[in-house]
């Protein structure tokens, strides 16, 4: 039987701060992006090294999504998703390395079998982490949104309802779509990693019973690892592009309304107008 | 009779129908559409991966409800 713990486990506290093994992997994760990034960024070349090429590629990749579908404003908001497909992305595929979830201290549980603590756990497999996540993206949506539509016009898009006699019964129907959006996006993530993580334990666990097939042993946790990569990726991708979308809808609502709303969001891009060499 | 686990098979299993069929729909008419216009595929992507998202979203909320009846309610 694999034993699963829904909650990162604790390791120590500093003060009243719990440190969990999640915290660690989410920290790796971070101390890792900034490590490359400073790495590769020393000496930029227009014509990239081979390891700055590499840096760059997931770069572009999310560059050139942000730059397609993300409106007229999308350099505003590109460093923040491309922060977060990062960071996800990181703390995604760190997961997947040897000794993640499987290094740690032996504890003795109350019926008297042992279990093992991991010193470092998939960032993305613990709530708080998706959650905070998606309370970033959560907070930077509405504040896009009322750059855009000035106070005024934010809350009469988010309280008032096209044809004005159905806000009663529409707008709370906004109102917890918009809220909504936190739950879904931190509960995908955390459901997608967590679950990959009990699969890949399931898999491992599996083997030990067909060892005597010893290929078996070795081929069907590599198959599932390959398959977390894909999730891994698809994972940040998605949460990276719903944060985008959600973004683009608070500062396009705007245009849906007609003449009598105040112009204060139509002011022409200014901000976006020094070009930076690379995106 | 202890049935937690039937109910998280049970929660995973059924909650897995709706989210399949839709998926199975999204992935057809994507396809269909790359097939009739293969151009579009570019402008198609980031649609069809947040369709694909949102559709999942709903199996992943029974994975997470049957992970609780597993392993967080006691």
């Amino acid at each position: 039987m694999v034993h699963v713990e829904i909650a990162a486990e604790k390791l120590f506290a500093i003060g009243p701060l719990i440190v969990t093994n999640s915290m660690v992997g989410a920290l790796l994760a971070s101390i890792l992006l900034l490590l490359v990034a400073r790495w590769f960024t020393r000496r930029p070349g227009i014509v990239p090294s081979r390891g700055q090429s590499l840096v760059e590629l997931p770069i572009e990749f999310m560059a050139g999504i942000v730059r397609g579908s993300g409106g007229k404003r999308w350099r505003q908001f590109a460093p923040l998703i491309l922060a977060i497909f990062l960071f996800v992305l990181t703390a995604n595929w760190l997961s997947l390395l040897p000794g993640v979830g499987t290094i740690g201290l032996a504890e003795k549980l109350s019926d008297g079998s042992s279990i093992i603590v991991p010193f470092v756990r998939a960032g993305a497999a613990d709530l708080n982490f998706t959650l905070g996540l998606a309370l970033v993206s959560f907070v930077s949506f509405i504040a896009f949104g009322l750059r855009a539509n000035g106070l005024r016009g934010y809350l009469k898009e988010l309280l008032v309802a096209e044809p004005a006699y159905m806000t009663p019964l529409l707008t709370p129907i906004h109102l917890i779509s918009e809220l909504s959006r936190v739950i879904s996006l931190s509960m995908r993530l955390f459901g997608n990693v967590f679950a990959g993580e009990v699969l890949l334990a399931t898999m491992l666990a599996l083997t030990t019973a067909t060892l005597f097939i010893l290929p078996l042993a070795f081929v069907i946790p590599g198959v599932f690892i390959g398959l977390e990569l894909l999730f891994g990726l698809v994972q940040a991708l998605v949460f990276a592009l719903l944060s985008m979308t959600y973004i683009t809808l608070a500062i396009a609502e705007h245009r849906q309304h007609g003449p009598d709303q105040d112009h204060s969001g139509d002011a022409p891009e200014q901000g976006t107008a020094p070009v930076h060499g690379r995106a | 009779m202890d049935l937690t686990k039937l109910a998280a098979g049970l929660a995973m299993g059924l909650g897995g129908i709706g989210p399949g069929i839709g998926l199975g729909i999204a992935v057809s008419k994507a396809m269909e559409a790359i097939g009739r216009n293969p151009e579009a595929s570019g402008t198609l992507f980031v649609p069809y991966i947040l369709g694909l998202a949102l559709t999942e979203a709903i199996g992943i909320y029974a994975l997470v409800v049957s992970l609780i009846i597993l392993f967080a309610a006691k």
